[in-house]
């Protein structure tokens, strides 16, 4: 019986399996380990479980728990491991043994293969693409319906499945199109990438994602991207790729235009010349709208007539016979767009009547062209640069498209032609700059004091005999300053970093590497620039050559002072024997008399000595007469030293006294006792007075009607300088030539040199003083000389302490140093 | 003829007016000497000179003038011009005038005994 249920058992269609209360298998039948190729040993117990699919286990015990606690029979579903490892699935089915008692001793099981059935029912599980029957309604329900172009390709890039848009575009049913070879559709440039990319993703069962340009039924391409999605079978094999192409022509394009348009602003920044960039425009209008020819055209600077831009396609013979036509509405439609400043569209040139009086349209016809499309190029300030033009070899009329196209690139057109113009503009007057920069030896700079960028013209380079370009330091420029100079300008540094108000005019000596000084002229400033930095601007001027022939002049001036003197000496050789031979005759007439009355008899030693006496004091006036002519003609450099000019004034009066009586000159002296001293070179200014009385006495020559009368007076001005003046009742000098009578040469004597006046006021001047003449309200003139007064003590030339600094001031700080 | 033996010095430079009629007294001349020619025309000596040593240049009237107001005067005195300006131009000329001579500053006492001799052998 036992053998027999034995048999039964195993030779019932199932696996039969029999559990205790707590799950554990307790018996399995022949079947079972025949399947699972377990032995009964390993699968007893829980071993039983390591032939479940793993994923399947969690929830089969789950189940198989809570039958057992129903006590009730239950159903399950697993996979269960075959001998040869494949997974079938199968149903397990359990029922409970009772004891009289009810309770559960036992459960018993068996497990069927369902596999066979499981399969039948797995298209209803199964995704869309592997139901055969569902997989047509199913794209078409959903890939019909979406803006794009959609397909199913084997992955052998046979083509499945496509949606209407893909027959659409292609214009050609799903038959045609599984008739066509992989890749074709594809521009030809593009299709050896497209078919590298699909052979790829297809291998590596990754998403494949692309762009290409694909033929229309029409035959023009349009730019779609691409992207391929795997679908797989449930063994994660690839059965089938979903394509979806999705149009970018659009975005394209205008990715295009906007390379393009990057490109040509580039030029334009890149300072490009207007013909090239125009050119590239044109070109690349050309390469974006199929089958047009471009032009460009400018208005010259008269305004008046067409100049050449660019045209790079069209035949020569047709542009230059545009060129130089006069702007207006009759030589051409380039013409009159820039005329009226609008476009003008000549859509069918062979019924074109406009122009005709310039027989522009026969002679574009003849060049193969039938429409012309024009658009006035203007600047941001609306003024007309030129027109560009758009030329077709048959009839058309803009789309809007186009128009967009027209509207975008004449825009560049103008930036580019504005700013070329702008900057030969800015070159010009750069050029000039740089120019009168040259020509005036006058360099500017630039310095932002909180960063110490500094920035300088070309001219202050060759000033300082740097190369331009090279790396400016403080250090640097320092070096070429004056020590006492430089501190000067880090002070100013500092005073502008400190906030002061910086302005300065001034007078700097240069130090050069070979050893030369030169002297530069600099006026600064500081201030805040729209950013709030603190900016100092300047310029310097080169005056070296006007500071050495400044020097030569001096040095003439003392020349021509000496020659001036000479020729008084020549003049007053009368006066001086005169006064020469006064005390001599004295001399020799007392030695004479001295003699005699030595000799007589008894000797008068009384009159001998008194005479004698009186030798001795002709003798040393004599001698004070020598030593002051020579100090009058001497040539000497100047000396500075306090002056009483009452006193100098008395002594030339006294040398001239003989001239003035010869003269028969009424002289009279108001000198004033109290007068200031003044500070000069006491003989340059005895040279003045003696110019001036000398003048006087001249003036006064052919006087025979009125008294010849002379006054030199010295006082104390309203100014609080001293003045000296000298009036005459001469001969007077015309208004007119108030001016010219201190010009050097200038004379209104037959015998003078006329080189008293202007020596005379060159004297004046280098002691800071004034000397100017005056007609009288009565006969004759008046010459006067004003100085200032000696200053007490030490006066404070160098003007450290001062921001804002004469010029005159600061070349006295040069003298000085 | 005493009288007449007067010798007027008309100069303004006192070191001549000094020394001069020193060294004509060791003459033996009577001396009298005047800074200006207008002082000599207001003096009582006109009459009394018998030479007139006269300085050329002089503020105011000047020597020459001052011959010409004697000979306008009809005072026909002797005159030996005295001067410290060596223009040689002036000597002839005046000589020319009527002068006796012309000595140039400074002068020996020779030159001066010499012209006084001339002009009191003129007188």
């Amino acid at each position: 019986m036992e053998n027999e249920l034995s048999r039964v058992v195993d030779a019932l269609p199932g696996l039969v399996w029999t559990a205790l209360p707590d799950g554990r298998i307790d018996f399995l039948n022949q079947r079972w380990c025949e399947y699972s190729g377990l032995g009964v040993d390993e699968a007893h117990g829980p071993g039983w479980q390591t032939a479940i699919h793993p994923e399947d286990i969690p929830g089969l015990l789950e189940r198989w728990q809570s039958i057992r606690a129903s006590g009730e029979p239950g159903e399950m579903e697993a996979r269960l491991r075959r001998f040869d490892g494949e997974y079938r699935w199968f149903l397990f089915r359990t029922c409970p043994l009772v004891d009289t008692s009810g309770l559960v001793v036992k459960w018993c099981g068996i497990s069927t293969d369902i596999e066979d059935r499981r399969r039948a029912e797995e298209p209803l599980h199964a995704p869309w693409w592997l139901r055969s029957s569902e997989r047509e309604r199913h794209f078409r329900s959903i890939g019909d319906s979406i803006p794009a172009l959609g397909a199913l390709m084997t992955p052998a890039g046979e083509v499945e499945l496509v949606n209407r848009q893909v027959v659409e575009y292609f214009g050609a049913t799903l038959e045609e199109l599984k008739g066509r070879a992989i890749g074709d559709g594809f521009h030809p440039d593009d299709r050896p990438d497209v078919l590298a990319a699909w052979r790829e993703a297809v291998e590596a069962g990754q998403p494949y994602d692309f762009e290409s340009r694909l033929r229309r039924a029409d035959g023009v391409y349009r730019w779609f991207h691409t992207r391929g999605f795997p679908l797989r079978d449930t063994e994660g094999r690839i059965v089938l790729w979903y394509l979806l192409h999705t149009d970018i022509d659009d975005r394209k394009r205008a990715e295009a235009l906007l390379a393009g348009e990057k490109r040509l602003l580039e030029m334009v920044a890149g300072g490009h010349s207007v013909s090239e960039i125009l050119g590239a425009l044109c070109r690349f209008v050309e390469s974006t709208v199929s089958g047009c020819y471009c032009s460009v055209v400018l208005v010259d600077r008269s305004g008046t007539r067409l100049e050449h831009g660019a045209a790079p396609s069209l035949p020569a013979g047709f542009i230059n016979s545009i060129i130089g036509r006069p702007v207006n509405v009759d030589s051409g439609p380039c013409a009159m767009a820039a005329y009226l400043n609008e476009q003008v569209i000549a859509a069918d040139l062979t019924s074109e009547t406009r122009w005709g009086p310039y027989a522009w349209s026969p002679m574009a016809l003849a060049h193969g062209l039938q429409a012309c499309w024009s658009t006035p190029i203007s600047s941001t300030a609306g003024k007309v640069l030129g027109a560009f033009a758009i030329y077709y070899d048959q009839p058309r009329t803009p789309t809007t498209s186009e128009q967009r196209l027209i509207e975008q690139f004449t825009h560049i057109a103008s930036i580019a032609v504005e700013r070329a113009q702008n900057d030969a503009a800015l070159k010009r007057s750069e050029a000039f700059l740089a120019e009168a920069q040259r020509l005036s030896s006058t360099g500017s700079f630039s310095h932002f004091v909180a960063t110490d960028e500094i920035t300088w013209s070309g001219e202050l380079y060759r000033i300082f005999e740097l190369d331009e370009g090279v790396p400016l330091t403080k250090e640097l420029i320092s070096s070429r300053f004056d020590p006492e100079d430089a501190v000067f300008v880090r002070e100013m540094i500092e005073r502008a970093r400190d906030g002061d108000v910086v302005e300065f005019e001034r007078e700097f000596r240069l130090q050069m590497p070979n050893g030369s000084v030169k002297y530069v002229h600099t006026v600064a400033h500081a201030n805040r620039d729209q950013n709030g930095r603190l900016e100092c601007i300047g310029a310097v001027q080169d005056v070296t050559e006007r500071r050495l022939s400044e020097e030569a002049l001096g040095k003439v001036r003392s020349e021509l002072a000496h020659v001036a003197r000479v020729t008084s000496l020549g003049a007053l050789t009368a006066s001086i024997a005169h006064e020469v031979n006064q005390p001599l005759s004295g001399i020799i007439t007392n030695a004479s008399t001295c003699l005699r009355m030595l000799a007589a008899d008894p000797p008068n030693f009384e009159g001998a000595r008194e005479t004698a006496r009186r030798t001795i004091r002709d003798g040393n006036r004599a001698s004070d007469v020598i030593t002051r002519l020579r100090a009058l003609f001497a040539k000497k450099d100047t000396t500075t030293e306090s002056v009483d000019l009452s006193e100098a004034t008395r002594e030339v009066i006294a040398l001239s006294l003989s001239e003035l009586q010869r003269s028969r000159v009424i002289l009279r002296s108001e000198l004033a006792d109290d007068l200031p001293p003044v500070t000069g070179d006491r003989v340059q200014l005895q040279q003045v007075i003696l110019n001036l009385l000398r003048n006087a006495l001249d003036a006064m020559g052919g006087v025979d009607d009125r008294p010849r009368k002379l006054v030199i007076r010295t006082e104390r001005d309203e100014d609080d300088r001293v003045r000296l003046t000298v009036q005459d009742t001469g001969a007077g000098f015309e208004p007119q030539a108030a001016g010219r009578l201190f010009e050097a040469f200038y004379t209104t004597k037959s015998g003078g040199m006329g080189i008293g006046l202007s020596v005379s006021r060159s004297i004046i001047e280098s002691h800071h003083g004034r000397l100017w003449a005056a007609p009288n309200d009565g006969p004759g003139a008046t010459f006067s000389f004003s100085l200032s007064r000696a200053a007490k003590g030490v006066t404070d030339t160098h003007g450290l302490g001062v921001i804002r600094m004469p010029v005159t001031a600061a070349r006295r700080v040069m003298r000085n140093s | 003829m005493v009288i007449r033996s007067l010798v007027s010095v008309v100069d303004d430079d006192e070191s001549v007016r000094e020394s001069l009629p020193d060294l004509l007294r060791e003459f033996g001349f009577a001396v009298q000497a005047f800074s200006s020619a207008e002082e000599f025309l207001a003096s009582d000596c006109v009459c009394q000179t018998g030479c007139l040593i006269l300085d050329i240049a002089m503020p105011g009237m000047s020597g020459p003038d001052l011959q010409r107001e004697l000979m306008l005067r009809r005072k026909e005195i002797p005159i030996v011009f005295i001067t410290a300006h060596r223009d040689e131009t002036v000597r002839p000329r005046l000589l020319e005038q009527g002068a006796v001579e012309c000595l140039f500053k400074p002068f020996s006492d020779t030159a001066l005994r010499e012209a006084l001799n001339a002009a009191f052998r003129v007188s």
